[in-house]
């Protein structure tokens, strides 16, 4: 279960400037819940999101995942914390371009240092689940814009997290493409995972899959 | 299981020295330079020194010359019976000698007389006396050669013997009746030694002068005490100890390896162009890059652990690399263009033997000159980096 409580969040952007990205939010999140943060750009859903990841630390509130204050976790803590429990899908992808397929997938495991073959293990289940074996030693930086995105969810699953999170997934995708990723969303979501989305893509409206849709609007939830 | 070596950690490091080739050559080749230089710096002057020093060891203790509004001038014989007399002096002999200059080669000898029945004032002519049959060297008017001189008449076409040009302008025929050994290469490798008759001969030297007198005292302490003392006697000397000797090729030692000094400035410039435009900052992709590993979940010290095996492969690789080269250069080669700064006391620009001193101060020395430098200043900024909220980095 993820809790956002008293959430605010602002950004100093100079001594005398302040941006008020989210006020005052509350909003909690079931095991298995599919929601989509739907708002206009800029409204605060990336916020949300990198809040729910312990990208970032609110300036008020607590965030709580299973019962642990994940706002208040230590840097390193909160490596582990993302480690363990969190797939984060990013908009811009965020792969590591002069890397191979594989080398990217399996870059959640190096600091685990696990025995190689459960490397291998991990790595062909997710390759296969999303459709991107065939790719292994392709650099990503050559690869199409919905192969790159089938690498970054790979990526995202290979240490099959509890919580899954993907920020305008379909953002930098075609129509059919995008179709395919809600394929793969409803297949995760099967999978019984807690997944977080923030879009303003009509297509996501109305999934019968999605189990809310929450309005973000300057920084706000509107039920 | 927690202390084994991530070998992933590893293998991406080596992967991220490998992405970016251009800039990895780049500072491979400045600090295999870096290291090069320095290591073959010290390398020399370490041999060096020790040439050094075995070579002041043999120098007379006293020499006296005679001077002219301060310039040498040849000094008359008899004042060897009046040193003599001075207490403490065990014994002094009269040198006859000159710097001859091959204009062929374009190099300076140093032309030595030495007597037959004469104590002598360095070991190595003791050797060539007991060795050569100095009155046949007299009569058959030969002389002794050091290596370097051998091989530059060599060069030169002179196999048998050696024409000096006189001062007026007829030539002197010289057999080379052998090549003589040294204790230390500096000190043999541009001497020519042979009968004081044909040096006078050669130089233009009266019977009554000599060169220089050179004494010898029995109990050091009180060299500067006879050095007084002969100056009481001669007020138109200079008297030079070994001591004096010893501070002069210091100083021209120590000249010579300035100029190098300079050269070594430069290359560690741009070493330090290299830290400073790393610890100035990383560039965006370093930077975004640190940012995704941190939000896929690697921690701080994941991060530098990782940063900390890409310097060390890359600053370690570039150490052997120039320490490697330097040995090649320095011993093997015998450290072409950087002996010439170092070497040759009268230009001789002849094959002078490094000796090979193997010193692992050196190595350690230029080691922690430069590795943990570059780590530093590898992990320094990454470590800056990597403590920022994940999310500022990649946004
Ligand atoms: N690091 C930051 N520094 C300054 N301002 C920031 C920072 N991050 C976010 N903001 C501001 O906070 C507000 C909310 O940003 P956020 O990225 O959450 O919006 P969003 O709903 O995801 O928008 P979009 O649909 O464009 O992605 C915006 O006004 C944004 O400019
Ligand atoms: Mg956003």
């Amino acid at each position: 279960m993820i809790e956002l409580k008293n959430i605010t969040k602002t950004y100093e952007l100079n001594k005398n400037d302040k941006v008020v990205a989210l006020d005052n939010v509350n909003l909690t999140i079931n095991e298995g819940e599919l929601v989509v943060l739907k708002g206009a750009s800029g409204s605060g859903k990336s916020t949300i999101l990198s809040l729910i990841a312990a990208l970032s630390k609110p300036t008020s509130g607590e965030v709580i995942v299973d019962n642990k204050k994940i706002s208040k976790l230590p840097d390193n803590f909160a490596s582990v914390y993302r480690r363990d429990n969190i797939g984060f899908i990013f908009q811009k992808y965020n792969l590591i371009p002069t890397l191979s397929v594989k080398e990217n997938i399996i870059l959640p495991l190096v600091p685990l240092n696990p025995p190689a073959n459960e490397i291998v293990e991990k790595l062909d289940r997710v390759a296969k689940m999303f459709n991107i074996s065939h790719k292994k030693d392709a650099i990503v930086r050559n690869l199409s814009g919905g192969e790159q995105q089938r690498v970054a969810i790979a990526r995202a699953n290979v240490n099959d997290p509890k919580i899954l999170i993907a920020d305008e997934p379909t953002a930098n995708l075609d129509e059919k493409l995008s179709l395919n990723f809600i394929e793969i969303l409803r297949e995760l979501k099967a999978l019984n995972k807690t997944i977080v989305i923030a879009t303003h893509d009509p297509l996501f409206f109305d999934l019968d899959f999605v189990d809310r849709e929450i309005q973000v609007h300057n920084g706000k939830i509107i039920l | 299981m927690k202390n084994k070596i991530n070998v992933y950690l590893i293998e991406y490091a080596i992967n991220a020295i490998l992405r970016q080739k251009s800039k990895s050559f780049f500072i491979v080749f400045v600090f295999t330079l870096l290291t090069f230089l320095l290591t073959s710096v010290f390398f020399i002057t370490n041999s060096i020194r020790y040439e050094l020093d075995s070579t002041v060891d043999t120098l007379p203790q006293i020499i006296v010359q005679k001077i002219k509004a301060g310039r040498h001038y040849d000094i008359d014989v008899d004042a060897v019976d009046n040193i003599l007399e001075i207490a403490g002096v065990s014994d002094a002999v009269a040198r006859v000698w000159g710097y001859y200059y091959f204009a062929n080669a374009g190099v300076n000898f140093s032309v030595v007389g030495i007597e037959q029945y004469e104590n002598q004032y360095k070991n190595s002519f003791d050797k060539i006396a007991s060795k050569f049959d100095l009155s046949e060297i007299d009569s058959k008017v030969s002389m002794v050669v050091g290596h370097g001189v051998k091989e530059t008449m060599h060069d030169s076409y002179y196999k048998e013997y050696f024409n000096f040009i006189k001062p007026d302008g007829t030539l002197k025929r010289v057999n080379i009746a052998g090549v003589f050994e040294a204790d230390t290469q500096l000190e043999s490798n541009d001497v020519i030694v042979m009968s004081k008759d044909t040096i006078r001969e050669i130089f233009d030297i009266d019977e009554s002068k000599a060169t220089d007198i050179v004494v010898k005292v029995a109990n050091p302490e009180e060299i500067p005490m006879v050095v007084s003392k002969i100056k009481l006697i001669y007020p138109d000397t200079r008297i030079i100890s070994s001591e004096d000797l010893k501070v002069s090729y210091q100083n021209i030692f120590d000249y010579k390896s300035g100029i190098f000094l300079a050269l070594f400035i430069i290359s560690l410039f741009t070493f330090f162009i290299i830290i400073y435009d790393k610890s100035s900052g990383l560039s965006s992709e370093e930077k975004r890059e640190i940012g995704i590993l941190k939000a896929i979940g690697w921690r701080v010290d994941d991060v530098l652990k990782e940063k900390f095996y890409e310097s060390f492969i890359i600053s370690f690789f570039a150490y052997t690399l120039g320490v490697g080269f330097s040995f090649a250069y320095v011993y093997i080669f015998q450290a072409p263009i950087l002996q010439n700064i170092f070497v040759g006391y009268s230009q001789l620009k002849t094959s002078f033997e490094l000796p090979f001193i193997f010193d692992l101060q050196t190595l350690f020395l230029v080691f922690f000159l430069s590795v943990p430098i570059y780590i530093a200043a590898t992990i320094i900024p990454s470590w800056k980096v990597a403590t920022l909220e994940a999310d500022e980095v990649i946004r």
